[in-house]
């Protein structure tokens, strides 16, 4: 089975919400790409990126989001930082879907 | 928020205090360290990830920058390891701020274990030298980190229990030394005994001349005749390390890493074998970074074991010369520059020519003049200069073999060799810190190396006959000081020299 791109974001944003996450932004886009969802989690503002196709097993989520996007998403999420004049503590977490069941990977990479 | 504790790193045989500030703060989430860090500091931070999720406790969002002060010294070694993680749970507030005054080191595994490093007690050492209150070690480290008696340490074999430590929680004792009663237990403990060496008469006296007066020994014999085993036992016969020796010993194994777990003071005289292929890097010591100890300071306070002499590298041989004269060795790298101390006494052995069995009764040598003259040639004539005593080792003939003598044992001739280091002792406490008959400069000899009247008239025969030079002169002199000293008699006998010139006719064999 496999969810369409907004339908797997829509369950991402409520899987979230269930876990006191709240959403900040959704499809926050840049020059460098976009940004699924952006959230707070306590003092900690989380970039979530959520991948829903299956990724057969192969690798974690860091394999998931290769080089590439993350450094679209890092860029992605200073800007956001900048124009938000947001001084929070950052983190990358990723939300892929497995069998149709979220799973959320806490601090799946790193700005560098 | 920000964090510091108290760490080290050595910088040759010396440790440096270093401060470990960290700073957890908001932004995009990177790890930093900075501060002149090594490679292998930089490939912490993998390391620190994974120990700290792994023990607990969450790594935090946000940037996270160590740094390491002060920020002009090299920092090499894994021991920031500790530090920099606790640093980082501090920082984001999961665990209290610690005291200035406790310096920790330590090695992260991945799973949060605390794993041993190298170079404990020169950073225990100036721990205590800067009066700090105690050292968090690894438990593998603890019974070195604490033989000085001024420090306190306490062991921590995890991560999670570093950080019970620093919250303060109870159940932590510091660690007792056993050290000075270890040593008093080991020393002196023979396991290469002369005794059990059959026949080799001549080669066992030079020995016990050798350890008595700290000069230098050729060994010259076929393959099979002993040299090696006879070597081996060259440590035992020199009185045994006192504790200031040992220390001085293990600092040195320290940080080379070479203490074992669990072990702590070196309580015997060191005795390295080199192979003859060792670079110039490994005999004297170097390496990338911050160079390390080479074979000659593993050796510092006992024996380097040249075994195949003409085989090693001349150009090796030649490094030997400066540290056999000052006793230590600078090495000079970009940025840094150590000395490591370096008074070994220096055991060679070769054969006498290429088969090895030229002068043998029984076997015939192969060789050609012209491949023995080669073999010779490739000693280095400078590093023979440095040589005392050149001595014969032949195959043992068949009666010395089969004989049930009871043979001279080396508790015996340690006993004779701590008598005649005593009276060297005594005699040259005044004159500039040498010790020895060995270290005997002109003067020196001058004025201690006295001969008796049936001496002199041998000793002036002996040059005029064999054409000794001025400076093998002065080595007969020495080396019959010692063996006078070792029947404690105030002036040289002819008996003295007579034996003391036999050391010196062995020379020609080698000197092609």
């Amino acid at each position: 089975m496999s969810l369409s791109g907004v339908d797997a974001e829509k369950r991402a944003c409520a899987f979230l919400k269930e876990r006191g996450f709240q959403i900040v932004a959704r499809n926050w886009r840049s020059r460098f790409g976009e940004i699924d969802i952006v959230a707070r989690e306590g003092e900690v503002l989380v970039f979530v990126e959520v991948k829903a196709r299956e990724t057969d097993g192969f690798g974690g989520p860091e394999s998931a989001v290769d080089a590439a996007k993350q450094r679209r998403i890092v860029s992605t999420a200073a800007q956001f930082m900048q124009e938000q004049a947001c001084d929070l503590a950052a983190r990358f977490d990723v939300v892929a879907f497995s069998g149709g069941v979220p799973r959320l990977h806490r601090d799946a990479f790193r700005a560098g | 928020m920000f964090a510091r504790l108290t760490s080290g790193t050595v910088v040759g045989i010396e440790a440096r205090l270093i401060e470990v500030q960290c700073d957890v703060a908001g932004g995009l989430p990177t790890f930093q360290i900075v501060g002149l860090p090594e490679k292998e500091v930089s490939e912490s931070r993998e390391r620190i990830r994974s120990a700290i999720r792994n023990s607990g406790f969450s790594f935090p969002a946000g940037r996270i920058t160590a740094n390491l002060a002060p920020a002009d010294v090299r920092k090499g070694g894994v021991g920031f390891d500790l530090p920099i993680a606790l640093g980082i749970l501090i920082g984001s507030e999961q665990l209290p701020a610690a005291s200035a005054t406790h310096l920790y080191v330590g090695e992260l595994a991945l799973n949060g274990d605390v794993r041993s490093v190298a170079g404990i007690l020169p950073l225990s050492l100036a721990a205590a030298d800067r009066t700090l209150d105690a050292v968090v070690v690894p438990a593998g480290n603890v019974a070195e980190a604490s033989l000085d008696e001024r420090v306190t340490a306490y062991p921590v074999a995890s991560l999670a229990e570093a950080a019970g430590f620093l919250r303060g929680d109870d159940g932590f004792a510091p660690h007792r030394s056993d050290a000075a009663r270890l040593l008093e237990r080991e020393r002196g403990a023979i396991r290469h005994d002369l005794g059990d060496i059959r026949g080799q008469t001549e080669a066992k006296r030079a020995l016990e001349v050798a350890a008595a007066g700290a000069h230098n020994l050729l060994l010259v014999g076929p393959p099979g005749a002993g040299k090696s085993l006879l070597a081996r036992c060259l440590p035992e016969l020199l009185p045994p390390l006192s504790f200031a020796e040992a220390l001085e010993v293990t600092r040195i194994y320290s940080i080379a890493g070479l203490i074992e777990s669990g072990r702590s003071l070196v309580t015997e005289r060191p005795f390295r074998a080199p192979h003859q292929t060792i670079s110039y890097a490994g005999m004297v010591g170097g390496g990338h970074g911050i160079p390390g100890p080479g074979e000659i300071s593993l050796a510092h306070h006992g024996v380097l074991f040249l075994d195949e002499l003409p085989e090693f590298d001349r150009r090796v041989l030649e490094t030997l010369r400066q540290p056999l004269e000052d006793r230590s060795i600078l090495l000079s790298r970009s940025g840094v520059s150590v000395r490591y101390p370096a008074a070994f006494a220096l055991v060679a052995a070769m054969n006498p020519c290429p088969c090895g069995f030229l002068g043998d009764p029984i076997q015939p040598c192969s060789c050609s003049i012209r491949d023995v003259h080669r073999y010779r040639r490739r000693l280095s004539g400078p590093l023979l200069d440095r040589i005392d005593l050149f001595v014969e080792v032949p195959r043992l003939p068949v009666e010395d073999l089969f004989a049930n003598r009871k043979e001279t044992a080396s508790f015996d001739v340690r006993a004779r060799v701590e008598v005649a280091r005593r009276v060297q002792w005594e005699r040259m406490s005044e004159a500039d810190g040498r010790f020895s008959n060995a270290e005997l400069d002109a003067d020196g000899v001058r004025s201690f190396c006295r001969l008796d009247e049936e001496a002199t008239t041998l000793l002036r025969r002996a040059v005029a006959r064999f054409g000794l030079s001025a400076r093998g002169h002065v080595r007969v002199l020495r080396v019959a000081r010692t063996i006078a000293d070792l029947t404690q008699a105030d002036r040289i006998e002819a008996a003295h020299v007579a034996e003391a010139l036999r050391y010196r006719a062995q020379l020609h064999a080698v000197s092609g």
